[in-house]
This record gives structure tokens, C-alpha cells and sequence, in this order.
């Protein structure tokens, strides 16, 4: 098996598989961490907000410079019991009016164009490595005529953040598990899927030449390789047909050739079993020539006909008028024709692009059968037709014998004969309708017989 | 004429000699496309009949090496495979005709006897003769014995390729593509029907007989006084 440049469907499912399920537990630990997270903020901004409040309205209370002296008691009183909350009051010169012990803030926060509505927590770190949260706000005193100060609180984060963190690892982790495990899942689901796979490459392992007739039995399949099993076993009849045919073919020859076979080697070996005349030896070997000449002839055909089936048979294409080509081979079929006074005729005109060598022969072959077919005194008569619709018709009629319609459709079949005990000299090799056939194919056309009330027409149909 | 035959298969290689041999040629025999090339150097031909597949360098090599050394005389190449890149190759390498295996010995006698004829004196005479038969080409006119014979334009054709070819057994494929351009297998009933009503029109009613059938070969068309 080929590993490179291929990848199992089983690993790519699992892969796909594995993915998406990360993706969604990645999107679903976000949406969880985030919500948490903002879920501790408004816990964080409730307090904060609280003392916010506490300070401004300590802040109100005072009324002269001198009950700023007892605003710390006020602040320190208002942040009792709240462990990590810090502080700050900060006058409009800079001035700080009051801070919890240690406390540090941005600077950021303690610009006096805060407002209050505006304020959103930001979050830093203190020199001691505390994570706070904190907003300002402006307040003002009960001083008349006095800048409102700035006031900034902020509360001690660290334990939400030891708990995000431990809750982010936990997360991530299980989502790591979870992918491996809906990897693995994923796997068995597609191998268990992919069963059916197996099993029709389990039934087309059994099927060999021998068994051709066997089918993969669809059925059993689901809907979704259905389709396949069926293209498959169209598949299957195609080749077991066409593999009866060469069967058929091969038997064929070896019947063909071992008739003419054992009559030049059964003449052979009684010429040469006592001493003839010299006159004797000519004849026989003037008819071992003559049949030998026939098995050459009938070889050609053979090796012509398998080009053809293997679609080596390209033809040479020119311009061709059919008529010019029929005119030409009624000279050559004259003689015959008149020696039983068979009248030749035709009609029409249309002009293709063939190989001319290649029609002439498809032609003659046919013009050869109508010949052998035609009654003394009969006429053959044929007509070249331009349909127009980029087909030129050629049809050939001749009288003659009915042909039965259980043969019409096998008469192009090579060594195919209407009557089998017909003699083999008068009718050739019986592959010269096949021969017809092919170069009609090769061309892109099609050869038609039909037979009924004593006429027979056959119609080569070339594309132009 | 001196012709070397190139054949590895020893029945075919055998029956060629002896067969140009009585056709009146002198052949040598090559049994291996080393020794063809070798004889073809040597040697002074007036043509080679080279079969393609060959034990040791196969016949394209040997056509190579031909023409190579600057030799130019007509090559005839068998081919077992009737496929068309063989012949294109061959008259590519420059042989000058080919043959497909099987062939008809009397088609080979044929085509070498073209061949030799090729590059020799064409000139063109108005008159073919053949004892009491005259041919006269410019007038489309057959006698015989200063009798006016009819013949329509094939049978013509058919009896100007006959007395061209005197004394040369011409096969009937031969025959069907040189007058009716039929290049193919075909009926060859027809020539014999052909060369019956040709005979019919010339041959009956006067002596001597010219046209001959030789049984499995053809037709031959000859002035034999002793008959």
C-alpha cells in the first residue's frame, strides 16, 4: 500500500472530527472564563462603588478646613472591617487629603476630569505584587466654593485571580482530554461507519475472471454507497460482456482457422504419401496457396478489427464527397455486377471528412455482401443523403432473402452468419460487416441493417 | 541484380532465397542484423530485404547504418506488426517500401521488381508490344494482328499494367490497387472476373494466348512463342 501522497479517510474523520469538538469546547471554556470574570468585576464594582459612596458622603460632611483634620477618623471608620480595600483622597492642587497605608494608585485614576458615571475599574499591580481593581470619582465637600477633590478606591484581587487561574487550567486541561477522547471516539465512530467499505471490498476481492457473473449485492449497503455499488456492478456487466465477446472471438478463430488448417494439411499429407505427377504437385500446392492466401486475408481482418476494439484505428481525415467514392468502387464491382446482370445505381451527394482508404473499404464490403445476396436481374441501388443535421446517410438497398429481425442486430458481429451451415467459400470470412462497423465507429458513426418484404438496406450514417 | 535478404527466421529466410533466386536475381542470405549490416557494407547491392526484428542490432539499426555509410540503394523492409509508427518509422529511417507479414510471395517479387525498376531509364514510349498485340498509349488504342480491339478505361488500364509488367506474375491485390485503387483487401473475385472479360475481348479468337493465370500466384501476361 502506497502511504505517501494518500491519507486514510479513517485518520481524516478522526482528525475533522477531533478538531470541531476542540473548537467548540475552546469557544464554550472562553464563554464560561469570561463570564466569571465579570461576574467577580461586578462583585469587585458593588463594594467599591459602596465605598465609594461612604467616603463622598464623609467627604459632604465636612465643612471648613477644619473638620478635614477628623475626616481620616471618618474614612478609617467607614473601611473597617474590609481587608484590602485602600483609599485615596486627593485635593484638586495634588494634595493628598488621605490614603490608606501603602496604598498606590495610577496616576491615571487620580486625574480630576474622572466623572463618576464614566468610571470603569482598571486593573494594576503594586510594587508588592498585589493585584488591585479600582475606580475614582469626584466628590465634594461641604466647603463653600471649594474644587470637588478626587477620591479612588480599590480593592485587593488576588484571590479571584488565584481562582481564574486555577479555574483557566482545570479548563483547559479537560478540554485537552476531551479532544483526545472524542478523538479516539471519533475513530471508532468512523471505523464502525466505514464497515460497510470493508465489506464491499471483502465481496470484490472474491470476484475473478471465473466469477464474473457474480454482483456486489446492493441491498445490504446504505443509501450513501448505493450509488457506488451500482456504478460498480453496471461496471462488472460491461466487462463480463465484453469479455464473453473476446471468449466468444477467441473461440471463433480457433474454429475459423482449423478448418481451412485441416484441409491444407490433410491435402498435404496425402499428396505427399506415394509419388504423384509434377501437374499433381502444381494443383495441390495452387490450392494450398489459394487457401493460405485466405487465412493471410482473414488474419489482416482479425488484426484490424482488435486495433479497432483497442481504438488504434485513427482515421486520416479529408473532405470526401460519398458519391465520388460509391462511383468509384461500382468500377470496380462492374464486371461482377454484369456477369449477373446486376444493375448498380446511386443517387444523391454528400460530403464528409473521413479517411477515404478507410469508407472506401466500409463501402465495399457492404457493396461485396449486397452483391453476394442480389438475385440474378436485380438492382442495387444506392443513395447519399446529407440529413443536414451534420450526418450523411449512405443507404444501400438490394433484394434478396429476408433477413430474420433475430438476426438484424448481431449481423455486424464478426464471424456472425444467418444460416451457420452456410458455405464458408461463398461467404468469406464473415468479418467484413464487422470491419464495416469499426471504421463506421472510428469515424464517429454508426451502421444500421433492417431487412423486410424481400429488401435489405444497409445505412452507414458518417458524421460530416 | 544483386539483392541481400535479411531474415532471422529460417524457413521465410530460405524460401525468399530460393524464391529470388529462380526470379533470376542473385541473393545472399543474412541470418542476424550484425552480419546484414556487415554483408550491406561489404558487399555491392542492388537492393536489401530487411526484416525488422532481428536478434542482435534490429533492422531500424541496420537501415541506420545503411544509409549512414552513404549507400542509397532501395530498402525493402518486413514488418510483422501492421501498425502504422512502424511504417512511418521505416520510410522515416529511408527504406523505400514495406511489406506486412504475411505476405504473398508473388506481392514481394512485385514490389522488389518496382523497386529495382525505380531510378533506372523511364523513358516514356507511345507503343507497349507484346507479340501481335500493340498498346498505344496516346491514343487510348488496343490491336492485335491490325485488328481494333474495345475495351472500356479499366480494362485498358488493366492490359497497359499487364504488358508493362511482361513476363512478371502479378498478384491480384496488386492488380485491385493499381487499376482500381482499391488499397485494401478486397473481393478478388472481381479480377478474376475482370481479367475473364479482358481475355474474352483479346485473347479469344487469336493466337498466340497472352494472359495466363498462374494457380495461387495471379495473373501474368507473356509472349511465349513455344506455345
Amino acid at each position: 500500500m502506497r502511504l505517501s501522497g494518500r491519507r486514510s479517510m479513517t485518520v481524516r474523520l478522526t482528525m475533522l472530527f477531533a478538531l470541531s469538538s476542540t473548537v467548540v469546547l475552546l469557544l464554550l471554556g472562553n464563554l464560561i472564563a469570561g463570564s466569571l470574570e465579570r461576574h467577580f468585576e461586578e462583585q469587585d464594582m458593588e463594594v467599591l462603588t459602596g465605598k465609594l459612596k461612604l467616603a463622598q458622603h464623609a467627604l459632604e460632611r465636612v465643612r471648613s478646613t477644619v473638620d478635614l483634620g477628623v475626616l481620616p477618623q471618618h474614612l478609617d471608620d467607614s473601611l473597617v472591617g474590609h481587608h484590602g480595600l485602600e483609599l485615596v483622597v486627593v485635593a484638586p492642587e495634588g494634595q493628598i487629603l488621605f490614603a490608606t497605608s501603602g496604598a498606590e494608585f495610577p496616576q491615571s485614576l487620580l486625574e480630576s476630569h474622572v466623572r463618576v458615571d464614566s468610571a470603569r475599574p482598571i486593573v494594576w499591580t503594586t510594587k508588592g505584587n498585589h493585584p488591585l481593581r479600582g475606580i475614582s470619582a469626584l466628590a465634594r465637600t461641604g466647603i463653600k466654593d471649594a474644587q470637588p477633590v478626587v477620591v479612588a478606591v480599590a480593592t485587593d484581587i488576588s484571590h479571584h485571580e488565584h481562582f481564574m487561574s486555577s479555574f483557566r487550567i482545570t479548563l483547559w486541561s479537560f478540554v485537552a482530554l476531551a479532544a483526545l477522547l472524542t478523538g479516539f471516539l471519533g475513530w471508532l465512530a468512523v471505523r464502525r461507519g466505514l464497515a460497510p467499505l470493508q465489506a464491499i471490498r471483502h465481496e470484490a476481492a472474491g470476484i475473478t475472471a471465473h466469477r464474473l457473473d457474480s454482483r456486489l449485492s446492493a441491498d445490504a449497503v446504505p443509501v450513501e454507497l448505493a450509488e457506488l455499488v451500482e456504478a460498480l456492478n453496471e461496471m462488472l456487466a460491461r466487462l463480463e460482456d465484453s469479455f464473453r465477446r473476446l471468449s466468444d472471438f477467441s473461440s471463433d478463430i480457433a474454429h475459423e482457422l482449423r478448418t481451412p488448417v485441416t484441409n491444407l494439411l490433410t491435402q498435404t499429407q496425402v499428396t505427399l504419401s506415394k509419388a504423384r505427377a509434377s501437374d499433381e504437385y502444381c494443383d495441390v500446392l495452387a490450392s494450398n496457396a489459394e487457401e493460405l492466401e485466405r487465412l493471410s486475408r482473414m488474419i489482416a481482418d482479425m488484426l484490424f478489427l482488435a486495433r479497432s476494439d483497442n481504438d488504434l484505428v485513427i482515421p486520416d481525415r479529408e473532405p470526401l464527397d460519398l458519391i465520388d467514392e460509391v462511383k468509384g468502387l461500382f468500377e470496380f464491382y462492374e464486371a461482377l455486377a454484369e456477369e449477373k446482370s446486376i444493375v448498380l445505381t446511386c443517387s444523391g451527394s454528400g460530403v464528409v471528412s473521413g479517411d477515404r482508404l478507410m469508407l472506401r473499404r466500409a463501402i465495399s464490403n457492404l457493396l461485396s455482401n449486397a452483391l453476394r445476396h442480389t438475385p440474378v436481374g436485380g438492382r442495387i441501388a444506392v443513395h447519399v443523403d446529407d440529413t443536414g443535421d451534420s450526418v450523411v446517410k449512405l443507404s444501400m438497398e438490394n433484394p434478396g432473402d429476408s433477413i430474420a429481425r433475430e438476426h438484424l442486430p448481431r449481423l455486424f458481429d464478426r464471424f456472425y452468419r444467418v444460416d451457420s451451415s452456410r458455405q464458408r467459400l461463398s461467404e468469406g470470412a464473415g468479418l467484413g460487416l464487422a470491419i464495416t462497423r469499426s471504421i463506421l465507429r472510428a469515424h464517429g458513426g454508426e451502421a444500421v441493417i433492417r431487412s423486410e418484404r424481400g429488401t435489405t438496406v444497409c445505412e452507414l450514417n458518417v458524421p460530416v | 541484380m544483386k539483392i541481400l535478404v535479411v531474415e532471422d527466421e529460417l524457413k521465410t529466410g530460405n524460401f525468399l532465397k530460393q524464391g529470388l533466386l529462380e526470379a533470376g536475381f542473385g541473393v545472399d542470405l543474412a541470418r542476424d542484423g550484425d552480419d546484414g549490416l556487415h554483408y550491406a557494407l561489404t558487399d555491392a547491392y542492388d537492393l536489401v530485404v530487411l526484416d525488422v526484428m532481428l536478434p542482435g542490432i534490429d533492422g531500424w539499426a541496420v537501415l541506420q547504418g545503411i544509409r549512414k555509410s552513404g549507400k542509397d540503394m532501395p530498402v525493402l523492409f518486413l514488418s510483422a506488426r501492421d501498425q502504422v509508427d512502424d511504417r512511418v518509422r521505416g520510410l522515416e529511417l529511408g527504406a523505400d517500401d514495406y511489406l506486412v507479414k504475411p505476405f504473398a510471395f508473388s506481392e514481394l517479387l512485385a514490389r522488389v521488381r518496382t523497386l529495382l525498376r525505380r531510378g533506372g531509364k523511364t523513358t516514356e514510349s507511345e507503343f507497349l508490344r507484346a507479340a501481335n498485340l500493340e498498346l498505344d498509349l496516346m491514343r487510348r488504342r488496343v490491336s492485335r494482328s491490325g485488328k481494333r480491339i474495345d475495351l472500356t478505361a479499366k480494362e485498358f488500364a488493366l492490359l497497359e499494367l499487364l504488358l508493362r509488367r511482361q513476363g512478371e506474375v502479378l498478384p491480384r491485390s496488386l492488380i485491385a490497387s493499381q487499376v482500381w485503387d482499391m488499397n485494401f483487401d478486397s473481393d478478388t473475385n472481381v479480377i478474376e472476373v475482370a481479367v475473364r472479360r479482358l481475355r474474352a475481348k483479346m485473347d479469344d479468337g487469336f493466337e498466340p494466348k497472352l494472359i495466363r493465370t498462374v494457380r495461387g500466384m495471379g495473373y501474368v501476361l507473356e509472349a511465349s512463342e513455344c506455345d
